[in-house]
């Protein structure tokens, strides 16, 4: 073997910052791998077309221009700079440029505001009152006019303006006229008119961009921006009472989640305190059986438990759902382990004070095992606010009384046949916001969670 | 201290019954009604049912949407298993570095198991749509190949270069040297961009894609596309949980084996395969487990997948018990016998992979 030169400390210095960079960088482009999707599809949930190809990083909903343009035409539409809106008194200035190819005549555009049902699906049930009605648009007169050359065309540049306006109508009328959520226009092109821009980028262009096309010439900023997650709340309502099908299952999902809380907290402790601390013959045996339990699927299971349920009639029913939820067992082995560690003679001491069990663990186990129960209700929460299958069978049909992961997939086959995928996309990051939440401010309880709860598939 | 022994006996009872009666209802009752559903003929709807022995049982094997279910589900197993272990590995292994912020990124990575299935899967199948963000970025590193692999060319050929003239010098570094690989990045992109300015190194055109993930009848290896499509999600979103079960596995593991390892002159590529591997047994026996029973009992992504696929091509037993109970007249006594197949099947792979695969102890 040949003698091996000394590596001098500079190299050895340069190695280790080498090697810390490539770790970084392999950890970055993981982060980029796990979240990654995540913002593609955040993306796509802003898009009039989420499935567009070629894909776009930078599109209409994106750019600041628009969004302060949403927000003017949202306050001149009904005073509402965030949703916008259509109001009796609106004045609404728009400006549309087009590209004139040389030896064409520039002729002024035909503006319309057309009856525009709300989406498609469940939005489409609905009569929502049209702007169609009441707005009247202004005679379209030519704003400037100048000469360009666009990609190898030379031509002309062309503004043309108009006013959408809102008449107040009669005081004296006994009805107030309404205010409507939307502003649908239309402003088509003379043929050989290229559109170039407008004071708000239209959500589509058809027939190869002479039609260009607005679902709301008075969005507002989160109307324009977030179009698809106001839809969600506007579109998707309940056929017979007109309430919000997706706040009412975000209440459902906040119940259930709740209550399993609240019946896992004193239950799995009291259950978790027995198992650690108390005198039971046939413990030993208890526990087997749990373990064994624990390994038995689920699907050999919920057939009863769904023929149990029908007989209570709690199908359908929120009560159902965390009657079968229940006490968890491993939430039960959590709480068994926490009291196991707690020192013995903290108890013996208020027993032999003459305490019952039941006043010793109300009023001095219990504030003790905070910490546990902490990451009991978290986990806890999580778990609930996520379950699928238990949801699937006990409510399946009764669209009122669906949690969120239900209604997600309600929405799934609601809007799926159509292809709305913005609505779905929306719904989808909606339902993730107070998970997410929860997992900014409790990871160490998630990240820690998962190293002694098992994990589903 | 009889008395006193029979009343914290009498306490302890009241304390378990909330869960104890859970208990017996929802799963001791409830399996065993599942046993005996298996031999009746029994339906959601009629009143009255009668024995009809190992009838279904016959009957399921003789159908084929249940023998769909059955392949799908074993060789669905055994592919996310597979994977998914040795990704959850390596990213732990990448993960136990002791450095600054490397908390941050395991919090980061833990993201796609903490949301709902259901938001995540919704979110998946926009992915796998024709023109979904899957294909688009397939489409784009095809399109691109010419430049990443003159990237790639380059970068080696500039390692082995340097690593070359190093050990020319006397020097005996390894050929993975992180400095000098360093230089060869900056190289490669450098060179890279030069061709690329010069018109040599261009990317071609992208075309629209032609591939669909969830209507696609065919089949690799022997598993329909639709249902790959779910492996893959399955991977993505269970991967961070195993992951977090190795790194505790590994932070167990005594520095001072290491440090012993690396005195005999063990090469951490030697490192890992001799010392970490076998070290790791009992936390890969766990995370093995996990995942076969995970991966077996698999639910909410086909539930939620519904009619973006064909049924056929995504069944998996877990899913096939719910729609035979759900669907039609609701045939009980089938789903409850292929619920028991599913539970068997479940015991016999735990059992299986317990005495011949990984075992518990560590070496």
């Amino acid at each position: 073997m040949e003698p091996r030169r000394k590596f001098d400390e500079r190299y050895l210095a340069r190695q280790r910052w080498a090697r810390a960079g490539w770790v970084y960088g392999t950890m970055l482009a993981l982060g980029v791998f796990f979240i990654g999707p995540f913002y593609v599809a955040f993306l796509g949930s802003l898009k009039d077309n989420p499935l567009e190809w070629p894909f776009r990083a930078t599109f209409a909903q994106v750019l600041p221009k628009n969004w302060a343009a949403a927000w003017k035409l949202g306050q001149q539409g009904a005073g509402n700079p965030l949703l916008g809106g259509f109001a009796p008194g609106a004045v609404i200035p728009f400006e549309v440029t087009y590209f004139v190819p040389a030896g064409t005549e520039p002729a002024t555009p035909t503006v319309t505001v057309p009856e525009r049902r709300a989406g498609a699906g469940l939005g489409a049930i609905f009569d929502e009152v049209q702007a169609s009605q009441y707005a009247q648009v202004s005679p379209v007169e030519e704003v400037s006019r100048r000469p360009a050359r666009v990609g190898e065309q030379d031509g002309q540049i062309v503004t043309y303006r108009f006013t959408i306006s809102y008449p107040r109508g009669d005081p004296t009328a006994s009805e107030e006229l309404p205010t409507t959520p939307r502003l649908p226009l239309d402003v088509e092109a003379p043929r050989g008119q290229v559109f170039l821009t407008a004071t708000l980028d239209p959500n589509r262009l058809e027939r190869r961009g002479r039609v260009a096309s607005w679902d709301s010439a008075a969005p507002g900023f989160l109307g324009y921006t977030f179009k698809n997650y106001v839809r969600v709340f506007r579109e998707a309502r309940d056929p017979n009472t007109g309430s919000s099908f997706f706040l009412r299952w975000t209440a459902n999902s906040f119940f259930v989640s709740l209550m399993a809380v609240l019946v896992n907290l004193l239950f799995a402790s009291l259950a978790g305190y027995a198992l650690a601390r108390m005198y039971l013959p046939g413990k030993g045996l208890l526990f087997a059986l749990i373990i064994l339990l624990m390994a038995v699927p689920q699907q050999a299971m919920f057939i009863s438990n769904y023929l149990v349920l029908r007989d209570l009639s709690l199908l359908g029913s929120l009560w159902g759902m965390i009657v079968w939820i229940g006490i968890d067992m491993a939430k039960v082995f959590l709480m068994k382990q926490f009291f196991e560690a707690v020192p013995r003679e903290i108890e013996e001491a208020a027993l032999i004070d003459g305490a019952n069990p039941i006043t010793t663990f109300f009023r001095i186990i219990l504030p003790m095992a905070t910490p546990a129960l902490g990451a009991l209700t978290i986990m806890t929460f999580q778990g609930i606010w996520n379950e699928f299958f238990k949801a699937a069978v006990v409510l399946s049909g009764q669209q009122g009384s669906y949690t969120l992961p239900l209604g997600l997939s309600f929405f799934r086959s609601a809007y799926g046949v159509a292809g709305d995928w913005g609505m779905m996309l929306a719904s989808a990051f909606l339902s993730m916001i107070p998970i997410i939440i929860l997992f900014v401010v409790f990871q160490r309880y998630f990240v820690e969670g998962v190293s002694t709860s098992a994990l589903k598939g | 201290m009889q008395s006193s022994k029979r009343s914290e006996a009498l306490y302890a009872l009241l304390f378990l019954s909330p869960f104890l009666l859970h208990l017996l209802i929802f799963f001791i009752f409830a399996f065993v009604r599942t046993i005996w559903f298996s031999f009746t003929d029994k339906t959601t709807l009629n009143e009255s049912y009668n024995f009809v022995g190992l009838q279904n049982f016959v009957k399921l094997f003789g159908e084929e949407r249940f023998l769909l279910a059955l392949q799908h589900s074993i060789g669905f197993m055994l592919v996310v298993t597979t994977i998914q272990t040795f990704l959850a590995l390596a990213l732990a292994a990448v993960l136990n570095q002791r450095l600054r912020g490397i908390a941050f990124f395991r919090t980061v990575y833990y993201v796609p198991s903490v949301l709902s299935s259901a938001a995540v899967t919704v979110i998946a199948i926009w992915f796998f749509q024709k023109t979904g963000f899957l294909n688009t970025f397939i489409g784009w590193v095809v399109a691109h190949a010419p430049v990443i692999l003159a990237l790639a060319g380059i970068f080696l050929l500039a390692q082995a270069v340097q690593v070359a003239l190093e050990r020319a010098r006397g020097l005996p570094v390894a050929p993975t040297d992180p400095a000098l690989a360093a230089i060869s990045l900056v190289v490669a992109i450098g060179l890279t961009w030069v061709l690329n300015a010069m018109g040599l190194v261009v990317p071609r055109e992208q075309q629209p894609p032609e591939f669909t993930w969830l209507t696609n009848a065919d089949s690799f290896l022997g598993l329909p596309i639709p249902l790959w499509s779910i492996v893959i999600l399955n991977i993505f979103t269970t991967i961070p949980s195993l992951m977090l079960i190795f790194l505790a596995g590994l932070q167990d593991i005594p520095k001072s084996v290491y440090e012993a390892a690396a005195i005999d002159g063990a090469t951490p590529l030697q490192q890992f395969f001799r010392v970490t591997v076998p070290m790791l047994r009992p936390v890969t026996f766990l995370v093995i487990t996990l995942s076969l029973i995970g991966t077996l009992q698999m639910f909410d992504q086909v539930a939620l997948m519904g009619d973006s696929a064909p049924l056929n091509s995504i069944i998996v037993m877990a899913y096939y018990v719910y729609n035979s109970v759900f669907s039609g007249e609701g045939r009980i006594g089938e789903a409850s016998a292929a619920a028991l197949i599913l539970a068997g099947l479940t015991f016999v792979v735990v059992f299986l992979q317990r005495t011949f695969g990984v075992s518990e102890k560590a070496h």
